[in-house]
């Protein structure tokens, strides 16, 4: 596996308040081949590689779900939102074709 | 004054030759597009026409069938002119209700002109609070964006920009 996939970033408000709408930034690195691009040099085609599923848990329910396909750019950005009504982890899960599986939780705190 | 004479005629003749440059480079210019054309016409046709692209009207059908889809409550936000096509940052905001029992179920994201125009679809549910998205998406070419929201009892809500790309980002 090439290095640097899987590298994960999840960015939440520093200050929550209770029941309030909060956004989410999500960052992943991996380079979500196509399938269609060729090396140059060899002249042979890339295979495809890319993340088709990305699931969302806060405490122990999945609230959100993506199907994503060949056509979300390089390194996927996503951003969200939750409604901040109990102390949880928010747990994100990605899954790419090749069978890698990347998580990170992080602790939602409303004050 | 014979040397200003003598100046003027080395530029009359610098001139003429020059002009004379001129014409041939345009008239090389008008030829070479032809000539590259007739050199690689297989091969620009058949980069146009790919045998297994799908057709937005299709993808559509067989994701919502013959349900009408009502152009309101959503808001796009795009680029009008997106330099690389590789890298199109999309936002979706609609300020559709997310309540237990009337929430936005499903948003989708479709590129008409892509090979495989549906892109992404996210499943919400009523602890998301709004129905807001946002990410980056791939575009092969100028084409428009389509993003349809399925509540939980059935209805569908759309939005649709044109977004200019001027370098593709599918690769092939």
């Amino acid at each position: 596996m090439p290095k640097g996939i899987g590298r994960i970033k999840i960015r939440v408000p520093r200050n929550i308040t209770k029941g309030a709408v909060i956004p989410i930034k999500a960052l992943i690195t991996h380079p979500m081949e196509t399938g269609f691009r060729k090396n140059k040099k060899t002249g042979k085609k890339i295979p495809a590689y890319y993340i088709n599923d990305v699931n969302v848990y806060y405490g122990d329910k999945l609230i959100t779900h993506c199907d994503w396909t060949i056509a979300v750019s390089a390194n996927p950005f996503m951003s969200f939102y939750i409604k901040a009504d109990k102390a949880a982890p928010l747990k994100m899960v990605w899954k790419d074709i090749k069978g890698g599986v990347y998580e990170k939780t992080v602790q939602i705190q409303p004050k | 004054m014979s040397d200003k004479k003598n100046n003027l005629h080395i530029s009359r003749r610098q001139f003429i030759s020059t002009a004379g440059m001129a014409g041939a480079a345009l008239f090389m210019s008008g030829l070479l597009p032809g000539l590259v054309k007739k050199a690689y016409g297989k091969k620009i046709s058949k980069g146009k026409s790919i045998a297994n692209a799908e057709n937005i009207k299709d993808v559509l059908k067989k994701h919502f069938g013959n349900r009408k889809i009502e152009n309101s409550h959503v808001n796009l936000k795009l680029p009008i002119i997106a330099e690389n096509g590789a890298v199109v940052p999309i936002k979706i905001t609609s300020g559709l209700p997310m309540e237990k029992n009337n929430y936005v179920k499903k948003v989708f994201i479709f590129v008409d002109a892509n090979i495989h125009p549906y892109v992404a679809s996210f499943d919400l549910s009523p602890a998301n609070g709004k129905p807001d998205v946002s990410m980056r998406i791939k575009m092969r070419k100028t084409s428009n964006v389509r993003v349809v929201l399925e509540t939980n009892k059935g209805k569908l809500y759309g939005a649709m920009k044109s977004v200019k790309v001027t370098i593709g980002g599918c690769g092939g």
